[in-house]
């Protein structure tokens, strides 16, 4: 089974010096390097919220806005996808990770026929993001009548090779979220924010520019439906 | 592309032709030896020995667009926008910036910081978007540019001149805006609206720094060349005849600008272009504003029913400017008890400055014995 684990990071508790940024950055690398090897993580990166981009599509208008879907104190941080034996052996692995207990890391299952297999980078002169699907519920549910599937939307981008990746999750009531705190384990049923909006699911684009991702996100239907949030994979380098 | 943790570097904009410059190189090696980009890059290589200074005047036109479509990306917060042209375009410092906005400095750098990074990582294009994106594009530019005119006027005479030199910035770059997008009559609408609105800057207070309202300005001390010059730039973009709301607010304006007494201009028409106004922007402010001119051409009791319709549908609860409004109405109707309760509910609303002391002042009008 594979498994979403997405990080969050509480500000008060983040990196406060350069050190500790690299200390963190460290752990965060050997957790990745160790769990590739052992072929348990097929993909993941670290994200910036400074650089995420909000699309909603309301009365036929593309509304694009700067920053995170939800605006919570917790801000998403990173992503992994694990191919593990169960949720428990997925919650396991996400307690190593250095985001609980700096914040929380949600892991969330996807269904059985989600995509595995590891990734290649973007081809030059791309750039990966990643698109978050949300659900939103102040949408008129009328809206809902005329959504069309995601099939063509998924077919389109999979035939021009833009979508590398993608699967909607299982739902947010299925999540468990871990956080470390004085020294241990807290794991807690349900999404790490508890906000009216959740993750539905993601997709990995590979564009050569935000207005390239920016549009296509625009002709999904769940930007109609709910919000889409765009972040670039971002290697944690620089700030 | 690194950027540093600690502050602003002194070029934004040459920083931003340097990362543009990094992406003509990736575009380059894709593209093997493609002539057009090889001029582009030598365009941009050109640009950045020949002119150290990015704010120079004398820049390639091509370039001073693209920063201005970059800096006005709307996946950047509406107020870095603002930030990142003004010191990207106008060479503003950032400490100036900040004074103008009255944050911080540190706040600004740090907006500024955040902007420039979302640039490179989330790869906003350095470039005019293509002409099929314009018309979603566009408005957001002309935004940005009317937001500082407007921190700008807003400013009395004793504020901070850095403030009031924001006229100045935005007129500026709707100049350089109208003039390489000649296609775009909204642009030169937006200059037009400036130079109306700025010509009146000497004679809307008084030494005091208290507000003159329209009707009672020196028209004299108005500077009749911009008016002129204003005239002629909402003439140019009138004839592409492709009406947008700048080009009808410019009209509106150029209404007052050439009437040569208060009690000459011609109400009927503004009131006219103000219910085109309405159905363009369906803004409740323009609304508002069509019952003061409805109130002009008609009566005050015309303009009552309008801000009537307006209290019924909520959109403007907490505007300050609604009470007022039905104020002035109910004071020169001679109900002065109600114009005096609707004084008192635009005062509980209005922030400090000029406009207070202006509504104070009515308001005592009204309960002062007036008959």
């Amino acid at each position: 089974m594979r498994y979403a684990l997405i990080h969050s990071m509480d500000p008060d508790l983040a990196p406060a010096t350069p050190e500790a940024f690299r200390a963190d950055r460290a752990h965060a690398a050997s957790w990745a390097g160790e769990l590739d090897a052992a072929g348990v993580r097929l993909h993941g990166s670290r994200l910036h919220p400074d650089y995420a981009t909000t699309v909603r599509v309301r009365d036929g208008r593309t509304l694009i806005t700067d920053g995170p879907f939800a605006e919570t104190k917790e801000q998403i941080a990173g992503y992994d996808v694990l191919e593990c034996g169960s949720l428990d052996e997925a919650v396991r692995q996400a307690g190593r990770h250095p985001a609980p207990p700096i914040g929380t890391t949600e892991v969330r299952a996807f269904p059985a026929h989600a995509p595995g297999g590891r990734l290649t980078g973007p081809a030059e002169g791309k750039t990966r993001y990643l698109l978050l699907v949300v659900t939103d519920p102040s949408v008129d549910p009328a809206v809902f009548e005329d959504l069309p599937s995601v099939d063509a939307w998924v077919a389109e981008t999979d035939g021009a090779g833009i979508r590398v990746f993608g699967s909607e999750l299982e739902p947010p009531e299925t999540a468990r979220t871990v956080r470390e705190r004085d020294a241990s384990i807290l794991v807690t049923d349900g999404p790490f924010a508890e906000t009216k909006e959740q993750i539905a699911g993601f997709d990995l684009l590979d564009c050569a520019d935000l207005d390239e991702v920016l549009e296509i996100a625009a002709r999904h239907p769940m930007a109609r439906g709910g919000i889409l949030e765009v972040r670039p994979l971002w290697d944690g380098n620089e700030r | 592309m690194r950027w540093p943790d600690d502050g602003v570097p002194d070029r934004p904009g040459a920083w931003l032709m340097t990362v543009a410059r990094n992406k003509a190189l990736d575009r380059l090696r894709r593209a093997g030896t493609h002539r057009a980009k090889i001029e582009e890059l030598a365009v941009m290589a050109s640009r950045e020995s020949d002119a150290p200074d990015d704010t120079d005047d004398s820049g390639i036109p091509d370039e001073r667009l693209r920063l201005i479509f970059t800096c006005c990306h709307p996946a950047l917060a509406a107020e870095a926008r603002v930030a990142l042209t003004l010191r990207t375009l106008t060479g503003l410092t950032t400490a100036e910036i900040a004074r103008a906005f009255l944050v911080p400095e540190a706040t600004m750098a740090k907006r500024l910081v955040r902007a420039k990074g979302k640039i490179a990582h989330a790869k906003i294009p350095y470039r005019v978007p293509p002409a099929a994106a314009l018309p979603e594009r566009v408005p957001g530019v002309l935004a940005v540019l009317y937001l500082v005119f407007n921190e700008g006027y807003s400013a009395s005479a004793g504020a901070d001149l850095i403030r009031r030199d924001l006229c100045d910035k935005a007129i500026g770059l709707a100049q350089v805006l109208a003039d390489l997008m000649p296609e775009e009559p909204e642009a030169r609408g937006l200059l037009a609206l400036m130079l109306f609105q700025h010509s009146r800057r000497d004679a809307r207070t008084d030494g005091a720094g208290n507000l003159i309202t329209l009707e009672d300005q020196d028209r004299s001390r108005w500077d009749h060349g911009q008016i002129e010059r204003a005239r002629a730039c909402l003439g140019d973009a009138l004839l592409r005849g492709d009406p947008g709301q700048y080009q009808v607010q410019a009209a509106i304006a150029g209404c007052h600008a050439t009437a040569p007494a208060a009690a000459g201009t011609d109400w009927p028409e503004i009131a006219r272009l103000y219910r085109i106004l309405s159905r363009l922007t369906g803004s409740p402010v323009v609304e508002l504003n069509r019952a003061v001119a409805v109130a002009m051409a008609d009566g005050p009791a015309a303009g009552l029913a309008i801000t009537g319709e307006l209290e019924v549908g909520g959109t403007l609860d907490g505007y300050y400017l609604l009470p007022a409004t039905r104020a002035d109405f109910l004071r020169r109707l001679g109900r002065n008890a109600e114009a005096a309760a609707a004084y008192t509910d635009a005062l509980a609303l209005v922030g400090t400055g000029p406009e207070r002391r202006f509504l104070e002042g009515r308001k005592a009008l009204v309960t002062t014995g007036e008959p």
